[in-house]
Order: C-alpha cells, then structure tokens, then sequence
C-alpha cells in the first residue's frame, strides 16, 4: 500500500516536473507567437492577454522594415558552413593531438586552446584588415572561415577529450586488416566519435548562428548579412515596433522548430547507430 | 554520406566565392561610401530613402553613393569606431548627433575651404560652432537639437497642476501632488546613457550661468563642479522617490512606454517623439491632445547645433563627389523634408513649414524663448563618459554611491582621454 502512494506520488512530481519544464520551454515561444499578433500598445499594456485580433499586420511589417528571409538563408548557409569546416578541420588536429606524442605537441594544444583567452574585441580590427587584404571581406566564405576559427578552440577540447576516451586497441586492429591513417580516422575513428562531434557541432552551429559583432564589421552589404543583425531593424534609439520584432521572430523561429522536430529522430537515431553490436 | 558532406561543402564554398565577386561602377561614375542607420523603424528611415532617391535622380548618372544599412545607433558607432582603427573610414557618415569628431577627428577632411557662404547660411551659428574644432569644421549641420519635456495635461489636472513648473523646487511639490493622486511623476533609464535621465541632469545643471557655460563646453574634463553635484543628488531623490520600478536597467523604450501607457506623467525628449503621439498601435486614440510641452524649470531648453555629417574621403575625386552628396542632403529642401517627415528642427533657423504637427512647432518656439539654451552631452562629452553614465546612473539610484563620487566617476572617465 504504502509503496502504492509512493509510486503515486513519484509519477504526481514527474509529471509536476516535466510539465514545469515543458512550460518554462514552450511558454516564451508562445508568447512571442501571441505577441506578434498584438499592437505595439496592447504589448506594453498588458503583457500576458490575447491579441484584440489576429491580423497579419505584424507579419507585413516585419517583411517590409527587414530583410529577414534573405538574412535567414545566410544564416543557414554560413552555420551550416562553419560548423562542417570546424568539425572536419578541427577533429582531424584534436585527433592527432589525443593520439601522437610529438615534438611540440603540447607547445599546439597550448598555442590552439590559448586563443580562448583573446577577448573577440581585440580580434575585430586585425581580422578585418585580413579579410580586406585577401580579399574576403562581405563574403560568404570569409564569415564562414572565421566562424570556423573563433570556435576551434572549445571544438579542439570537445572533440580531444573524447579521442581520448576510445580504445586504442580498435584503430590496431583497422591497421591490422590493412588500412591506413586516413581510412583508420575517417572509417573507424570519426563514427565512433559521433555523439562528441555533434556536441562540438552543436555548439559551433549556435555560436555562428548567434554572432554578431563579426557579422557587422566583415559585412557590407545585405547579400550576405546574418540574421543577428536584421532583429536590430525593429528598435532604434528611439523607436521601437515591438509586434513587427516579434512576428519577425515567429517567423525565423518556425522553421527552425518545424526543421528540428522533422529531424529529430535522424539525429538521435545517428547518434547512437553502432552503439550496440548484434 | 561522404560524397553528401563533400556536395555540401562544395555548395557552401561555390556560395561563399560567388559572394566575393566585387561590383565596380560604370565608367564616369564616382563611387562614395556611406553607411546609414536610417534603416527599419529608425525616425529617419523614410526621410532618407525619399531623399536619396531624389538624390539618384540628380547625380545618379555622375556619382553612385553605396549604402552600407547599420541597424542600431551603437552597432553604427561600434562599427565605425573598428573602421577608424584600421584607417578605412566611409566617405561620409552621420552618427545622428553622436560626437564622433573628437575620436577621429585626424582621419576627417578640414571642410572650411569647402563651405562657402551660401551653405554656411543654411545652418545656424551655433550649429557651425557645435561642427568646428579650433576654428575648423569638421561637420556639416542637418538638424538643430531643441529639446524641452512632455507632460500629460490631463494627469496634470488631476493632481491639481495648472501649469508646468518654473522652478525646481517647485517642479519637486509638483511630483509630491502627483504621487499624492498615485500617479507616477516621471520616465526615467538608466541603459544606453540613460537619454531620458540624462536630459533632466543636464537641464539642471544649466539652470545657472556658470551651469550654462559648462554645459555649452565642448570635452568637459572636470565633473566636480557645485551645479553637477547638485543636479546628481536631485537626480538621486528623483530616482529613489518618482520614477517607476522598471527605471532602473530600463531603456529610452522603457521610458517612452510608460509614458505612452499614461503611468508617467513627464518624459524629457525632443520633437521625433510627437509623431508617435498620433500613432494608434502606441497610444490610447487622442492621446495627442492631452500632451503638451514645457521648458525645463529655470528657463532652460536644449537649443543647440547638432553634430551632422562627417567626411573622411581620402581623394581629390571622390570628396568633390561626397561634398555633392553631403551638400544635397543638407539643403534647404532636405532640411524642410526632415521637418516634416520626422519633426527634427532644421539646422537653419528660417526653415518653418505649417505642415508639422503643432507640438513640434511648440518646442520650437519652447527653445526660442528660453533664458538658457544649453547642448546635449551626447554632443559635448567624451564617448566613454557618456558610456559610463549608464554604469554610474544604477549605482546613485540605489544609493550606492553619492553624487559627489558620481561626478567624481564621471571626471576619472573623462581623464583617461
């Protein structure tokens, strides 16, 4: 009886607490879901009521005072990019580093992990001048390299680490069978390390997908700015368009959401295919 | 998978290539660069794009200004602060009334041999002199700064006020009568410089001569003066006693917004704001009627030059090119344009129009009939001090420290120019 009310109890704090996580999770979504339907005024007045109607005229104003989809897709396009360039580069060095003692092995792992120290701001005007001088400056290619670069520092110890942690004994026996250092890495080493390079992925994909400042000063023109930089286009100094700023968000968010959920699965189940043998 | 991840890498690198290809003018054609933060819901956006367009209809055959759009006055600044470090700026800018002239003022073009007497008239006296440095200019004035507050006459009444106050002392009974009714006297900030909190401290400052004279003083370096400690500690009671819990951290939207839900009675700002008295996805239909607009206590309105356009063109070419361009948009009919599309007071003092909202030409005679007409210390003071209000400001409001340590804080800010 009494382990009855227990278990009762335990499913009651469950769903208690799953429940709370949902809302903590879902609930600013919603809000600003449900704001970009109310004027300006009726946000300010009272944050938590329903819109007095359920017009587009957020929507259309968002679309006329930015250009959010144009942003969007360079977004995409330059996160994507980084996070692949980062992930190929910066395993294939980690790898080297967890396995091969060297001459001045630990002299690169220090010089590699050091620049996680440089403040981003001392890093602007050099980097700028760089981009000018070859040529890569308001390009694609130029945010996605350096994406790539500020976020191999925290890639390097992410995928280190976890190299670290696979049995030696697994690569021996794929050079005993024949193969070699490329197809040793690529084919036995890299899907065995999957689950680590998703969590450096992820992190790489949300640093460049939210950075700013590099965004705005290695940009020109609207062709390839970022998303970050479009949501400014809805408060100023001294104005301010609180429903057009969220029915913008509605709108980057969405697919985002819609992407993720689609995926979901492919990603969990590619996380751990192979785990388990049989 | 490999060849996936290897299509994908080729798409984001062929993308990325395409980007780089650079696009050069036709030939005749004189390139300028200017980037602007007249973009989205800024006030000025529809001004400049209607004007630019007529610009492009005039000179677009000869000069072909490239517009870089910054969104947000300080990614404007921020960007133009690396720009400066690596000697590359625009041809021209304009920072809205930031004072950008000091920090780079080695990298802008000498215009005095530029402006001859028939541009010098369109702005103002003051204005020139707010754009010169040792005699030299170094910005070409657009818009005067006039700025005085706002008051909400019916919330006035209510309390019992007849008429804004003429002294401090008295502007204080008159926030007491206001929290007796329970209604909060005033919108205050204390982020982004705290604009809104930063006029107050600066229109009390000026309430004397010797306040006037230091808040006409381009650079102050020393805050430790009797007028700015005084005006810190009312700051202080007007933080503590009658201003709104969301003050503190807040914004100028903050500020406005309370003043826009009718739960402040006064907001200190200039003419920009009164187009948004009208607006319906802001404010209660009729709002406009129940404002009206007042000189700060002691006879004290901003009436001063604004900083307007800076030029850093590096050749012959392209400066006569940017001087057409900066020349057009400071016009009369620019100016005029700029009145009535966004309520900013023409640099010229002979620029009026009768199609302007009434408010707007209120504050203008406001500033006209002021005893002391005092700059904004956007205009005046070093970027860093202006940026260490922000620090500063939460600090006196929750008594943490005092306003002579205030003053003193914004002195040792002003020392490490």
């Amino acid at each position: 009886m009494k382990k009855k009310i227990r278990g009762g109890l335990w499913r009651i704090f469950r769903f208690l607490f799953l429940g709370f996580m949902a809302l903590i999770s879902v609930g600013p979504l919603v809000w600003i879901f449900l704001s970009s339907f109310k004027t300006n005024r009726e946000i300010l007045s009272s944050a938590f009521s329903l819109p007095s109607s359920w017009g587009l005229d957020g929507y259309e104003a968002a679309l006329q005072l930015a250009p959010i989809f144009k942003y969007y897709g360079n977004s995409v396009i330059i996160a994507v990019g980084s996070t692949a360039l980062n992930v190929l580069i910066v395993s294939m060095a980690a790898y080297v580093l967890a396995r091969y003692k060297f001459k001045g092995s630990t002299f690169i792992t220090l010089l590699l992990s050091v620049s996680l120290l440089i403040p981003t701001a001392a890093l602007l005007m050099p980097i700028y001048k760089i981009m000018i001088a070859i040529g890569l400056f308001d390009t694609r290619l130029g945010l996605i390299l350096v994406y790539a670069a500020l976020g191999l520092p925290t890639s390097l110890f992410v995928f280190k680490s976890y190299f670290q942690g696979i049995p030696r004994e697994l690569e021996d026996a794929a050079y005993i069978d024949g193969a070699g250092f490329y197809r040793t890495f690529f084919v036995i080493v890299f899907p065995l390390a999957r689950s680590g390079l998703a969590t450096g992925a992820i992190l790489q994909f949300l640093t460049s997908w939210n950075e700013f400042m590099f965004g705005l000063v290695l940009t020109q023109s609207a062709e390839v700015r970022t998303l970050p930089l479009a949501l400014n286009y809805f408060t100023s100094q001294f104005s301010f368009n609180y429903t057009a700023m969220f029915a913008a968000l509605t709108m980057v968010i969405i697919p985002s959401i819609v992407v993720y959920v689609l995926l979901q699965e492919q990603v969990t189940t590619s996380m751990v295919a192979g785990s388990v043998k049989g | 998978m490999k060849k996936r991840i290897a299509e994908l890498m080729a798409a984001v690198m062929a993308v990325g290539i395409l980007g780089c290809v650079p696009v050069y003018a036709e030939d005749g054609v004189t390139e300028i660069s200017f980037p602007t933060m007249w973009v989205g819901v800024n006030t000025n956006t529809d001004w400049f794009n209607e004007r630019l367009e007529a610009f492009n209809e005039e000179y677009g055959d000869t000069i072909q200004v490239n517009v870089e759009e910054i969104a947000g006055d300080q990614n404007y600044v921020d960007k133009l602060k690396v720009l400066y470090s690596s000697n590359s700026l625009p041809d021209t800018f304009n920072a809205g009334g930031y004072n950008l002239i000091d920090s780079m003022q080695d990298q802008l073009v000498d215009l005095t041999d530029y402006v001859d007497d028939e541009w010098k008239s369109l702005a103002s006296d003051i204005s020139w002199e707010v754009n010169s440095r040792d005699g030299k200019i170094y910005g070409i004035p657009y818009t005067r700064q006039v700025i005085g507050y706002f008051y909400n006459k019916d919330l006035f009444a209510e309390a019992g006020i007849e008429e804004p106050a003429t002294t401090w002392e008295e502007f204080f009974e008159q926030c007491d009568m206001l929290l007796e009714a329970g209604i909060t006297p005033l919108s205050m900030d204390t982020a982004d410089s705290g604009w809104v909190t930063s006029l107050m401290l600066c229109a009390i400052v000026g309430q004397t001569d010797e306040g006037e004279e230091f808040m006409n003083t381009n650079l102050p370096t020393d805050y430790n003066t009797e007028e700015f400690i005084a005006a810190a500690e009312m700051i202080q009671t007007m933080f503590q006693k009658y201003t709104t819990s969301d003050a503190v951290g807040g914004a100028y939207e903050n500020a406005a917004s309370n003043f826009y839900m009718e739960e402040t009675a006064i907001i200190a700002n200039g003419p920009w704001m009164v187009s948004d008295f009208y607006d319906d996805t802001l404010v209660e239909e009729g709002f406009a009627d129940k404002i009206g607009t007042a000189m700060f206590p002691g006879s004290v309105m901003y009436n001063s030059g604004k900083i307007g356009w800076n030029i850093a063109s590096t050749d012959e070419e392209t400066l006569e090119a940017t001087l057409t361009f900066v020349k057009f948009m400071t016009n009369e009919e620019s100016q005029l344009r700029m009145l009535e599309v966004t309520g900013d007071i023409p640099a010229s003092e002979d620029i009026t129009s009768d199609d302007v909202y009434p408010l707007v030409n209120e504050v203008i005679e406001n500033g006209n009939n002021a005893e002391h007409c005092i700059n904004d210390f956007q205009s005046l003071w070093y970027a860093n001090v202006v940026d260490e209000i922000s620090v500063q400001y939460p600090l006196l409001a929750q008594g943490e420290i005092t306003a002579e340590e205030f003053a003193q804080a914004l002195t040792d800010a002003a020392a490490k120019n």
